[in-house]
């Protein structure tokens, strides 16, 4: 086994949403930085294609079918797994995981530098309160050692240099974030806002997405040029992502060192000093393990993989699992449910289009359980969805040949308008993941065993968004609404977290307040595994502003010599 | 700024002061450039399952629901290599099996109430023919039954998205724009149109 030792201020493991901001805020604090990316490295010159034409693929855009169903038959599950991107997701072959008969959950991955940021669907919305306070409220899960005060500021500072566009609206339930200029409605949309409005006054708002996409210069990145495939990468980064902004940030202080292809297998435990001394590493393309040393480790590598990598970090002191003296670690799992609402027809507007593909939707923030409590379930969800014509596509489905035919497809089709529920997930102990010794990887690392399902609340959710959002769109005056509940399995909205909750109390939760292990001093983690609840929001701009504030506090600690 | 300075620029972690004076067409060259560099435009392939007279067929097919008119046809934007291709390399073994019976069955069909294949029809006969197919599938649609299994909704749907995803049909019959450069939420219908182009 080669063995190389090196030190560094700080290990970072992963370079994805949450480690691309703990790489900047460390090393623009003065901290030499390793960061540990599992994936190859990224060149925006070589591996963005959005610009590539559809008659450039091989399949137009239909995707390489038999090619997914040979190596990636869990991740063609997403939307963004493409012919054009999906070299940015995982070969399930290589990188495998079990889940009981039954009980499907899709873990949908990237490994690559920027990890997951180069393909998310960039909705960024502030947490509140009423989210912070719901474990305390309703009894399930823990107390969020956090308020809404308490990331507040760090909403504002990574907004400063991420760019999000959208609306301000006032709301408590959905805090306003620092905005650049929103995108606009569409016609339909304008259609459907107002008709929201008429019917429900301000307790049901539409508003466009909040979404990190530039609607104007910002920071060295160039406005959106509305060509549509942001998961392909954006040659001109006008989208956020670690490769177009926090990397580079890194990189500029001279501080950081990136190496890409290492697998950390595990986290180093030093009994003698109660820390982590470092990580073990497996390059990806060599197998040759080494060691790295940090006075502090990031885990940044996802909810699921930094959850992995401390339950394979086990020692005399940590028997199942690093810093796992709650025997929280792992458990807890949750995503957004999703896949439930309504569509129809817009009437009128015949003679209107819209011109660019905007990569946003719109954003009806949550409306349930805000002032009142809904009979049949807890907590609450949003919807999010547009409205847009058909285009030649419904030919398919049409009769007809030949040139008036041709000539019709010309033509756009009929104003369509959808509505989908992302709702929250009950944090329930039952829902976990555990290391199946029987399943290793192709580095020989074991895997997860994923046990997840939805409960009865998700269940009850999703019903009353099929039926809420048909009444929204009726009651606006959309026409042929039909409404939907669709099989989604969990992990497909591709939030999973909470694996490695926060609390306050060490015997039931993993992390403290500032995201620091409360059995172990030098070792945070702030991916989605953090998560005590899941709100209903997307959730990577938490993750961002949890990052950013765990950094701060490192800081503090640093110069208060107290870590 | 010269386009290969555009290029370096859009491509490193430079910040970008110029990004002002770039117009949507600057961005999408050198996107375009970029890709062109890495990737190449894929020349000519023998046909890999179709027969030369089930070529034959696919390509009237095609040319039939998507003819030329003031743009080009289904035959200029070669879907019949298209289909080729998604037979070859897309569909299961027992999809792409059905497809070829469709057409064995269609050439005996045409033989029993032509006298002769269908590639030999002349084009009134072959409309149709193709009249009758559609007809199929509008009443398998008015009875709510699948249409999947009919061998005119496959090659329908082929041929519409071999056509409107190729170049000419993009480009010519769509005029779409890859970079539009803004986003006009409310504006009149236009030829130039932006909608997914894939």
């Amino acid at each position: 086994m080669g063995m190389k030792q090196a030190t560094y201020d700080a290990i970072v493991v992963g370079s994805g949403i949450a480690g691309g901001w703990a790489a900047k805020e460390l090393t623009e604090a003065g901290l030499t930085t390793l960061v540990l990316e599992a994936g190859r490295t990224i060149d925006p010159a070589v591996d963005y294609v959005e610009h590539v034409p559809s008659w450039e693929f091989r399949f137009r855009g239909l995707r390489d079918r038999q090619a997914l169903a040979r190596r990636q038959p869990v991740q063609r599950e997403c939307y963004a797994c493409d012919e054009a991107a999906s070299t940015f997701f995982v070969d399930d072959v290589d990188n495998p995981y079990t889940v009981p008969d039954g009980k499907p959950f899709l873990w949908i991955r990237g490994r690559q530098v920027g990890g997951r940021s180069i393909m998310w669907a960039r909705q960024s919305y502030r947490l509140s309160d009423l989210d912070f306070e719901a474990n305390a409220r309703d009894g399930y899960g823990v107390d969020w050692p956090i308020r809404y005060a308490d990331i507040e500021p760090w909403y504002d500072h990574v907004e400063r240099f991420v760019g999000v566009s959208g609306e301000a609206l006032g709301l408590p339930q959905l805090p306003d974030s620092r905005f650049l200029p929103p995108m606009p409605l569409n016609c339909g949309e304008q259609f459907v806002k107002e008709g929201i409005e008429r019917a429900y006054g301000r307790a049901r708002v539409m508003t466009i997405g909040r979404a990190a996409v530039l609607t104007q210069n910002h920071n060295g990145r160039a406005a959106c040029h509305y060509c549509g495939p942001c998961h392909r990468g954006c040659i001109t980064r006008s989208y956020f992502n670690s490769v177009h902004a926090t990397l580079p940030a890194a990189e500029a202080t001279g501080r950081m060192t990136l190496r890409p292809d290492s697998v950390v297998a595990e986290l180093l435990y030093d009994a003698s000093t109660n820390r982590a001394r470092g990580v073990r590493v497996i390059d990806a393309v060599t197998h040759e393990e080494m060691e790295f040393n940090g006075r502090v480790v990031f885990l940044c590598a996802s909810a699921l993989e930094s959850t992995r990598i401390m339950l394979n970090s086990t020692s005399e002191r940590f028997p199942t699992g690093f810093a796992n003296s709650s025997g929280e670690l792992g458990r807890n799992l949750m995503d957004h449910t999703m896949r439930a609402g309504a569509s129809g027809v817009i009437p009128g507007f015949a003679d209107r289009d819209a011109y660019g593909r905007r990569p946003n939707g719109i954003y009806i923030p949550r409306f349930h359980n805000v002032t009142t409590q809904h009979p049949d379930f807890l907590r609450g969800y949003a919807f999010q969805g547009g409205a847009g014509r058909t285009g030649w596509t419904r030919g398919a489905s049409l009769p007809g040949f030949g040139a008036d035919f041709k000539h019709t497809l010309r033509e756009p089709g009929p104003w369509q308008m959808s509505l989908g529920g992302f709702g929250e997930c009950l944090p329930r102990p039952s829902n976990y993941v555990e290391i199946d010794p029987n399943r290793k990887d192709k580095w020989g690392i074991p895997t997860l065993r994923i046990h997840c399902e939805w409960s009865d609340n998700e269940h009850a959710m999703r019903r009353d968004m099929a039926v809420t959002a048909a009444e929204m769109l009726e009651a606006a005056g959309v026409r042929e609404v039909e409404s939907h509940v669709e099989d989604s399995p969990p992990g497909l909205t591709i939030h999973e977290m909470g694996t490695a909750r926060m609390g306050r109390d060490p015997h039931t939760s993993v992390l403290n307040g500032y995201n620091r292990c409360h059995d172990v001093a030098n070792v945070f983690v702030t991916d989605g595994a953090a998560m005590a609840s899941s709100a209903n929001q997307n959730p990577s701009l938490t993750y961002m502003a949890l990052t950013a504030r765990a950094c701060a506090y490192v800081l503090d600690q640093l110069n208060r010599r107290e870590l | 700024m010269h386009r290969r300075d555009v290029i370096r620029a859009l491509t490193t972690g430079l910040a970008l002061p110029t990004i002002d004076a770039l117009t949507p067409e600057a961005v999408w060259a050198a996107g375009r450039a970029v890709h062109e560099r890495i990737r190449g435009v894929r020349q000519d392939e023998p046909l890999l399952v179709l027969t030369d007279h089930h070529n034959a067929m696919v390509s009237v097919l095609a040319e039939l629901i998507i003819p030329e008119t003031d743009t080009p046809g289904a035959a200029a934007a070669r879907v019949n290599r298209f289909v080729d291709v998604m037979l070859a390399e897309w569909f299961d073994e027992d999809e792409r099996d059905a497809f070829l019976g469709g057409l064995v069955t269609l050439d005996a069909r045409c033989v029993s109430t032509f006298g002769t294949p269908f590639p030999g029809l002349g084009e009134e006969q072959q409309t149709v023919i193709v009249g009758a197919l559609d007809a199929e599938l509008a009443a398998l649609r008015q009875a709510e039954l699948p249409t999947e299994q009919h061998f005119f909704q496959q090659m329908k749907w082929l041929t519409l998205y071999g056509y409107y995803t190729s170049e000419v049909g993009a480009t010519q019959e769509l005029q779409q724009v890859i970079a539009p450069g803004r986003y006009e939420p409310c504006g009149p219908v236009r030829r130039e149109a932006s909608g997914q182009w894939e």
